[in-house]
């Protein structure tokens, strides 16, 4: 099964400025926006978020918890993919094919599946270079950082999603959908990587009783470490409120940074995650705070350290 | 940001319009004391969402605790909605729980001011 990964993931929200007001933050690009009917926001090669009001007639009916996701758009690879999808899904359950091509079905919990050939758009940037002693990845002259460098969100990465039945969420992604398992954290549940996509995952189930059903956070790759503090720090300076991070995870190694938001679930920034490909042995670990991270941080405020007491930065400052 | 002095006020009715929320750092105290006015009331809670063990603060941005209609308190990391007068979790993953109300003294002023202003330090 050809698949990448989410392209578009479809919100109705309760407060559609106020997600625009902190998406804009966050980074994406917005289109067709109206405060009444909400809008896109999209990521560097054009994977991204649409935002609708919650009763917004266009979309999909609302899973009875009241999650503000209402689609995950799927992106394959090409027309054969999505046509493998078709067949494989339409054994058990209707699967309906779009004006547009796309397809559209459930999965075993519920939640509301599309399927498109993807229209990421590959991107012709470079990665974070880091320099270490005997190893410059740099040019010489090149900077490692500057106050006002981009850092924009590049793709999307992946979902969380708290599910009642884990085993029934596994058995759909992985045997009828191909997805391989990377990791799993005991307790919460396993990481999965779609066929066509190396990243260590794009979905995450956590296990929950059934009112909680829905999604827990969304991320969206940054181009690296760096860029992944300079946009976070630039959202608490702004009075954005950081849920969790700076860190980096253990399982994938991606660096992470989530912050609350009016879509009713914690937004990520993350860099530098692994990649898999078939020959990897999948890990398990207890879920905790020991598993979920190999080091975590706290922002403060810029400080530096001055002369003498009473100086710039001194105990006064 | 706003301050909190030894006496445990926090603002003036008057800088707090009805249906308006704020977060205010007391010293003392790890996680901040929210103030909502509505319908009459004003209502004090702990800025910790019930959802994980110890609580997790719950504002998108500084003072935004309200859901979009400004009819609950929101935790913004997970959707969960609290009633603004007995702090009750109504829907999402704390469904059932409640918010720690935190007592507040009005004086004849006008003065909004923490009942008891915490005298050591949280943990």
């Amino acid at each position: 099964m050809q698949i990448i990964g989410p392209d578009l993931l479809i919100f109705g929200v309760d407060d559609v400025p106020a997600c625009h007001e902190f998406l804009t933050a966050y980074g994406l690009e917005t289109t067709d926006y109206t405060p009444e009917k909400g809008g896109t926001f999209l990521a560097l090669d054009g994977t991204g978020l649409v935002i609708r009001a919650r009763n917004d007639p266009s979309l999909p009916p609302a899973l009875k918890t009241g999650s503000t996701l209402r689609l995950q758009v799927l992106g394959v690879v090409d027309e054969d993919a999505l046509n493998a999808v078709e067949a494989e899904l339409s054994r058990d359950r209707q699967v309906l094919r779009l004006a547009d091509g796309s397809l559209r079905t459930q999965d075993d919990q519920g939640f509301e599946l599309a399927f498109r050939v993807t229209t990421r758009k590959p991107l012709d940037l470079p990665g974070e270079k880091v320099n270490a002693p005997y190893a410059p990845a740099r040019a010489a002259n090149a900077l490692g950082v500057t106050q006002d460098m981009p850092a924009k969100p590049r793709t999307l990465s992946h979902l969380v999603l708290f599910v009642p039945d884990i085993e029934g969420a596994v058995g759909f992604y992985r045997d009828r959908l191909g997805f391989r398992i990377t990791d799993t954290l005991t307790g919460a549940g396993p990481f999965l990587r779609p066929q066509a996509n190396a990243d260590h995952h794009t979905h995450f189930f956590i296990r929950t009783p059934p009112y909680m059903q829905g999604i827990e956070h969304l991320a969206f790759h940054l181009g690296g470490p760096t860029e992944l503090m300079l946009a976070g720090s630039r959202m608490m300076e702004q009075g954005y409120e950081s849920f969790w991070g700076p860190g980096r995870h253990k399982f994938g190694s991606n660096w992470f940074w989530y912050f609350k938001s009016p879509l009713a679930c914690n937004v990520e920034f993350d860099a530098d995650m692994d990649t898999h490909d078939d020959d990897w042995a999948p890990r398990e670990a207890p879920m905790g705070p020991e598993a979920s991270q190999a080091f975590l941080l706290q922002w403060r405020a810029k400080w530096a350290p001055g002369g003498g007491p009473g100086g710039p930065g001194g105990p006064k400052d | 940001m706003s301050e909190v002095t030894d006496s445990g006020f926090l603002c003036r009715l008057d800088d707090l319009a009805e249906g308006e929320a704020r977060g205010f750092d007391v010293p003392g105290l790890r996680a901040k004391v929210i103030v909502v006015r509505r319908g009459g009331g004003v209502h004090g809670w702990r800025d910790l969402c019930p959802h994980y063990a110890g609580g997790t603060p719950m504002a998108w941005k500084r003072d935004a605790y309200l859901n979009g209609a400004r009819t609950h308190l929101a935790c913004h990391a997970h959707g969960a909605w609290f009633e603004i007068e007995t702090g009750v979790c109504v829907q999402g993953p704390c469904l059932g729980k409640r918010l720690t109300r935190v007592p507040l003294r009005l004086d004849d002023k006008g003065g909004i001011h923490l009942e008891r202003p915490p005298k050591g330090r949280e943990i």
